[in-house]
């Protein structure tokens, strides 16, 4: 692992994302919209999943989860400049490897709901009840997200990396 | 002006958001104004994307509970932004940059109420789901507003900064 450190410290282009002036403050503030994307779309997906807003169309809101991946995209790409730039600010840090954790359970999470139950639950009616399996994959996708959101915000407080 | 912030950074309140070593103090409040936003831009995100015309599946009159939740929010951030006002009162006063935040803050908080009155006139959902013209319009105006207010909220830490 700090064998990677080094090497991408060496490469021009983390030295340019710091020695840069506006392109940190930049890919933050495409961070901070893209997140708005993800966990507005998706969490209010998952609510309906989990058994609120019944008048929803649980097809409707699926509808816009598009646009939540486009915004997740934003941020992998921008988290991607950040961790080019200052690497050893995230190895070491022990909310990073939490945010990467709640990031593979929403994944993974989110994978199994469009393999298995994804196209039954799209299927049901306005006003129609989900199962108790869609209500649990909705709750876990809410947690991860907001854990993503959670130890992303914390980064600088956890750990002594900074 | 300044013996007013400067007595305002003074109080216990906020000597204790600004200075107590505990992980509940600053970094507590600081991640719980992200999340008050994630929830309140991201419901504006869904409803606007629906009066732009993305998701027609939902009824435009089903996504009134989504209101409720962006002013809880907002609440939270309301008071986790006078928290962190106040921690740094004399020098967020002096930046320019922060007024651009408020201002944009309660324009877009504006737009919101007049997009509400969209939502709850669509209230009878068998009715037809017409998006009045001012849809189209306002919906722009909350993402814009929105962005330049996040845009601004994140270049506190870089504009003016002493």
């Amino acid at each position: 692992m700090d064998a990677l450190v080094a090497w991408l410290q060496a490469t021009s282009l983390s030295k340019a994302i710091v020695f840069s002036l506006w392109v940190w403050p930049l890919a933050e503030t495409l961070h901070f919209i893209g997140l708005t994307l993800l966990i507005g779309i998706v969490g209010f997906f998952d609510l309906r999943l989990m058994g609120f807003f019944r008048r929803v169309s649980l097809e409707g809101a699926h509808d816009l989860v598009p646009v939540a991946i486009a915004g997740f995209g934003l941020n992998l790409l921008t988290g991607i400049i950040f961790f080019v730039g200052h690497p050893e600010q995230y190895v070491h840090n022990v909310g990073w490897w939490w945010k990467v954790g709640c990031l593979v359970v929403a994944g993974a999470n989110a994978g199994v709901f469009e393999m298995t139950i994804g196209k039954q639950t799209m299927a049901l009616g306005p006003n129609a009840d989900t199962s108790m399996a869609a209500k649990a994959i909705g709750l876990v996708s809410l947690v991860a997200w907001f854990g993503v959101l959670y130890f992303g915000r914390m980064l600088p407080f956890i750990g002594d990396a900074y | 002006m300044t013996n007013l912030t400067a007595w305002l950074e003074g109080t216990a309140l906020a000597t204790w958001v600004r200075e107590d070593p505990s992980i509940w103090a600053y970094p507590t409040i600081l991640t719980l104004h992200t999340v008050g936003l994630g929830i309140v831009v991201g419901a504006s995100a869904v409803v606007d994307l629906r009066l732009l015309g993305y998701g027609r599946k939902l009824r435009v009159g089903a996504l009134a509970p989504l209101f409720p939740i962006m002013a809880w929010a907002f609440a939270l951030n309301t008071l986790s932004g006078i928290l962190l006002f106040i921690a740094d009162a004399v020098h967020k006063s002096g930046q320019w940059i922060f007024y651009v935040k408020l201002l944009s803050i309660f324009a877009a908080l504006w737009v919101t109420f007049a997009t509400r009155r969209i939502v709850l006139d669509h209230a009878n959902l068998s009715a037809p789901d017409v998006v009045p013209a001012n849809g189209t319009r306002l919906a722009l105006w909350s993402a814009v507003l929105w962005c330049v207010a996040i845009t601004a909220g994140r270049l506190m830490a870089y504009i003016g900064v002493p």
